[in-house]
């Protein structure tokens, strides 16, 4: 390829660069100043500031694009999201945040390993969580494909590699110098750059465009009524159980997945952690809120230009139904470019997050914690790094041919999660009698649950029913938790320690 | 070595003072949530009139979206914010008795 081949939309594409550079830059100098100048950033802000570190540690490129997308295709089944995705930390809340936090452990393997008293269910625990961070990135790739596909006027496949250099570049360029992370900075631009251009084009299409969350409503009104009845009915697409297996997976999988769960060790105290969590629930719930609306304004585009668009061509472009939204709708070029800024913020954000976090539990509970448990600090660093490299590739290879939606893949994540590491922390909290033998299995078999659609679906097609691959946690998950307690329950408990620590500190912390 | 009495961790079966107070919320909490989000499918389903769904919830409008749209869509994480407020309330109260009982002279 010729570099006169790229149709290269300069002002979008400056506009990215300027918002990653500033978080790079910020990330410096909130490092050198530590924090409360930037934006919402510091601790002064409190509760507010990090529910927004909460929102913005969450939001990719899941959120940002592929919700949109997911609802552009089957309307109210993608609601599921919604729902799945927000009704996931009221469980984190109330189950799991305050409890995890006075038991004093990190990061899942090491909560697990201390928990279990078992570096063998430490060991798995880190594999998984790994695995879910690939998943999770496979995903975001996809999103910056997509997004550089459109920045750059390259097919998917070419663009996905420039993604994969960029992102890489970043997340090397980050770690070298150490950058500290700006998430309440970086959750005012993503709000900004998702929420202005959605209310240009409400305005724009004549709706109510202060608030374009309500104001789609009209929109969705002058669909066809043909098409609106199999949009908004709710069970036109899928059934009563697919739908509920869909929401329950991503609610479990909220509640398991490693990077959300490690949120409740930042903030200075229990009481501020769990307040932060109504905040970051909030914010998180305004992106929701307005993703519909990209989809049907998306449609109504596609209605009133008489555009007779076929399902396969509406799944191949959905991923990117935000951004086309927008061009369709006439907003001007720098206007789509700072949603597009934001989709790769989002996306860049998480990738660099997991990718650093799933190398660091490569090197930490692997490498020094399985392998070589007297390796040097040197070593250690040296392992990280090239897990970094490692996984960048494995994400890449999976995102050149990409499974399926952002939203799909992602939920395939969730679902692992869901499966293995939520039953784990359920059990470990609230049931003193669970012991490793109990929870070993259980993840196993959380994992095979978690694959068993494309595993097990052909022979036996009732599995692929019962769990689906993006919604295996609807059965999974209470399966996975009976098994824990019978073979808990058939082996010998836990140490007495363990026990009486869970007994006095994490639940009799004020008996 | 911690020499506190104790007794074996069960969600099922809470020993008194504190914790017993953290379940009782949590399982409150969890009915609410439950019960908002898979309980209106669930009735949805029941009232349904065509196997697509149509339902009475589906016949009328809000904020110009069906029913079961907004509150699905709209409603539905807003009242998981409720709930979380809810539940901080109560376990703030919870906290704040309990430390009295535990240090009575830090609260004087």
């Amino acid at each position: 390829m010729n570099i006169s081949d790229l149709q290269i939309k300069l002002v979008p594409l400056m506009i990215s660069v300027v918002v990653l550079t500033s978080f790079l830059l910020v990330g410096l100098l909130h490092k050198v100043r530590e924090s409360s100048e930037y934006g919402l950033g510091g601790r002064s802000t409190g509760r507010l500031g990090s529910g927004a570190a909460i929102a913005s540690n969450w939001m990719s490129a899941a959120s940002f694009l592929g919700m949109a997308g997911f609802f552009y295709l089957y309307g109210y089944q993608a609601l599921a999201c919604v729902i799945g995705w927000t009704g996931g930390y009221v469980l984190l809340l109330i189950l799991l945040a305050g409890q995890i936090r006075r038991f004093g452990k990190y990061t899942a393997p090491d909560f697990v390993g201390e928990r279990y008293d078992s570096p063998t269910a430490r060991l798995i625990s880190a594999i998984i969580s790994i695995t879910i961070s690939v998943i999770y990135c496979s995903a975001q790739f996809k999103g910056i494909g997509i997004l550089f596909g459109w920045l750059f006027g390259v097919p998917y496949a070419t663009a996905v590699t420039f993604g994969a250099v960029a992102v890489i570049s970043y997340v090397v360029f980050a770690g070298s110098l150490g950058v500290m992370k700006n998430e309440q900075l970086q959750y005012t631009i993503l709000i900004i750059s998702f929420i202005l251009p959605l209310m240009f084009l409400a305005r724009k299409l004549g709706y109510f465009w202060i608030l374009p969350q309500f104001g789609y409503g009209a929109a969705l009104s002058q669909l066809s009524p043909e098409f609106r009845e199999s949009f908004t009915l709710p069970f036109a697409g899928s059934s009563l159980f697919q739908w509920s297996a869909l929401c329950f997976t991503l609610m479990v999988g909220t509640a398991g997945l490693p990077h959300v769960l490690s949120r409740f060790y930042i903030v200075p105290n229990i009481r501020d952690a769990r307040w932060s969590v109504v905040w970051g629930l909030f914010f998180i719930a305004l992106i929701y809120w307005s993703a519909p609306a990209y989809a049907v304004f998306a449609r109504l585009l596609e209605f009133k230009s008489g555009e007779a668009v076929d399902p396969a061509t509406a799944r191949g472009m959905a991923d990117m139904i935000v951004i086309t939204a927008a061009t369709k709708g006439g907003l001007p070029l720098w206007l789509v470019g700072i949603l597009a800024a934001g989709g790769l913020s989002a996306a860049f954000a998480t990738v660099s997050g997991l990718l650093m976090t799933g190398a660091a539990s490569c090197s930490h509970d692997i490498y020094a914690g399985f392998l070589h448990p007297t390796a040097s600090e040197y070593r250690k660093m040296r392992v990280a790094k090239g897990c970094t490299l490692l996984l960048a590739l494995i994400v890449y290879l999976i995102a050149v041919n990409p499974p399926g939606l952002i939203v799909e893949i992602t939920a395939v994540a969730f679902a692992l999660a869901g499966n293995t590491i939520f039953p784990a922390f359920l059990l470990g909290i609230w049931w003193g009698r669970a012991n490793r033998q109990g929870i070993i299995t259980g993840m196993l078999l959380g994992v095979l649950v978690t694959f068993a659609a494309p595993l097990l679906g052909g022979i036996i097609p009732l599995v692929a029913v019962i769990f689906p691959i993006t919604s295996s946690a609807l059965c999974g998950a209470p399966l996975v938790i009976l098994v824990t307690i019978l073979v808990s329950l058939m082996t010998p408990p836990p140490p007495e320690r363990i026990r009486r620590f869970l007994a006095t500190e994490v639940h009799g912390h004020l008996d | 070595m911690n020499d506190k009495p104790w007794s074996e961790v069960n969600l099922l079966r809470p020993k008194k003072g504190y914790m017993g107070g953290e379940v009782v919320i949590t399982l409150v909490i969890l009915i609410g949530w439950g019960g908002a989000t898979f309980g209106f499918q669930f009735l949805q389903k029941f009232l349904e009139t065509t196997a697509a769904g149509e339902n009475i919830f589906t016949r009328f409008t809000f904020f110009n979206l069906p029913l079961n749209v907004w509150f699905t869509g709209q409603f539905l994480p807003l009242w998981f914010v409720i709930l979380c407020i809810i539940y901080n309330l109560y376990i703030d109260r919870l906290t704040e008795r309990h430390s009295r009982t535990r240090y009575p002279y830090e609260h004087q």
